[in-house]
């Protein structure tokens, strides 16, 4: 017995879930590309195998500058307060993230090569 | 949701082919919290990360010392009440400060819950210094003095009868940032296991703790897990890889939240007896089945000298250090090599 409010109901759980949510992949090892998000919402994908440099205007004076090169991804610069994500090497492994917690911006790898780790300690 | 539920536990009767999948939050601990898990479709999945999440916000809510939340009484109302009355709290504050008084045993009190006095003042300049690099400072020695004589644990009064806490100096502050992560994510992974989430991995901030295996091709096989190479710069991202199943992974570093000034970096473990950014290491990771001990012990370690953090781990059974000096040499204890995965 599914009533029409239990569907409505159903649907804004699953809705609130995902809001809550920042990213989700599956793993996958076709063309690498970075997913760019702000403050959980995707921003946009950059193909790995295309050099690019890209400046988010995340807010009033907030900006993160992303750089692809050689198949790897980089923050090349940002005006946050720690400038941790600047600091952070270059990633290009399945899962790798690179993240500006101060702007809320997160880079994170989505296919390509595997790494060793599962996940790093830090 | 119970139908989701239901249905899960139904097919579970049938072989099916799960798939991997990963979530990221960027809401908890002022940090990024990764869960990984397996599931037959994302909405599966996402159902066990939204239960891990909304667990991990009470706690991060209760522990909490910078907010304040509707209807919630945390660790920043127990501060605000310093001196003043006693505090009725969720029974998971109790917890965690019983906990971290077995640490402050443990550790010759290396980490010390009622820091928090010499703490704010760190946090204060370093974030000053963040935002105004020229300007950056180190805290005068004087002010750090000043907090130091408000920091004795015995002043902590918990009440288990009543369920509250009541600081009885005026000045003292609670600070639980040494072991709040690491003790939280170990009661939600229990918390997940008993609630159907064999076999995943939860990173809050990267303080690891691995549950059950990782199902790789049919196989089950040990997690894999990186350390940190504290040269952020280094192409070599990882010291060591090593194999957990249901154990904690937890590093402190020098890289993971500091400031400069005048061109010296100063990071946030303060060493309780210099009242300093503690100087002996550039990091220490600890493997150990509880990731509240991991957290707790690395942050000890991280503020003893070699030797006597040695001596302390070799006396703990199950736990296992290893410590990167300054000139980038590492040391380990004695059962450290059995957790690297060749």
């Amino acid at each position: 017995m599914i009533k029409k409010n239990d569907v409505i109901l159903l649907g804004t759980i699953l809705l609130l879930a995902a809001a809550a949510i920042i990213f989700i992949n599956i793993r996958k090892t076709d063309g690498s590309r970075v997913v760019i998000t702000i403050d959980g919402e995707e921003y946009k994908t950059l193909d790995l195998n295309k050099d690019t440099t890209l400046t988010i205007e995340v807010a009033e004076g907030a900006y993160n500058t992303v750089t692809v090169k050689n198949g790897e991804v980089d923050m090349t610069e940002a005006n946050c307060p720690d400038k941790l994500c600047v600091k952070h090497r270059k990633i290009h492994y399945n899962g790798e993230t690179i993240v500006c917690l101060p702007h809320k911006v997160v880079l994170q790898i989505v296919g390509g090569e595997e790494s060793e780790a599962d996940m790093i300690a830090k | 949701m119970l139908l989701i539920i239901i249905a899960v536990n139904l097919s579970g009767c049938v072989k099916i082919e799960t798939k991997r999948y990963e979530a990221s939050f960027l809401d908890l601990f002022d940090t990024i919290t990764t869960i990984v898990g397996y599931a037959e479709d994302k909405e599966e999945f996402t159902d066990h990360a939204q239960m891990i999440h909304d667990k991990l916000m009470e706690y991060h809510e209760l522990y909490d010392i910078y907010n304040s939340y509707d209807g919630i009484n945390n660790i920043k109302t127990i501060n605000d009440n310093a001196g003043v009355s006693p505090v009725k709290v969720d029974q998971r504050i109790i917890d965690l400060l019983k906990f971290s008084r077995e640490a402050y045993q443990l550790t010759d009190g290396k980490v010390n819950e009622a820091f928090g006095a010499v703490l704010s003042v760190w946090h204060q300049y370093r974030t000053e210094g963040l935002d105004n690099p020229d300007k950056a400072e180190v805290p005068p020695m004087e002010i750090l003095k000043e907090k130091e004589k408000h920091t004795d644990m015995n002043n902590v009064i918990i009440n288990e009868n009543e369920s509250t806490v009541f600081l009885a100096d005026p000045d003292m502050r609670l600070d639980v940032g040494a072991i709040a992560k690491g003790y939280a994510a170990e009661r939600v992974c229990e918390y997940a296991m008993e609630h159907g989430f064999a076999n995943g991995m939860l990173s809050v901030g990267g303080n690891v703790r691995t549950i059950g295996r990782k199902l790789d091709g049919g196989k089950e096989v040990s997690w894999s897990v990186g350390i940190q190479n504290p040269d952020l710069e280094s192409a070599q991202t990882n010291l060591y890889i090593l194999g957990l199943s249901d154990y904690s992974l937890v590093t402190s570093g020098v890289y993971e939240r500091y400031y400069t000034v005048n061109g010296k970096q100063y990071h946030h473990i303060i060493d309780p007896d210099t009242l300093m950014p503690a100087e002996y290491f550039l990091s220490v990771s600890i493997v150990c089945r509880d990731s509240g001990m991991a957290d707790a012990l690395s942050t000890a370690v991280f503020n003893m000298p070699f030797e006597e953090g040695l001596k302390l781990i070799e006396s703990l059974e199950n736990t296992e250090a290893l410590w990167v000096f300054k000139d980038e040499t590492m040391k380990s204890s004695s059962g450290f090599e059995n957790y690297i995965k060749k």
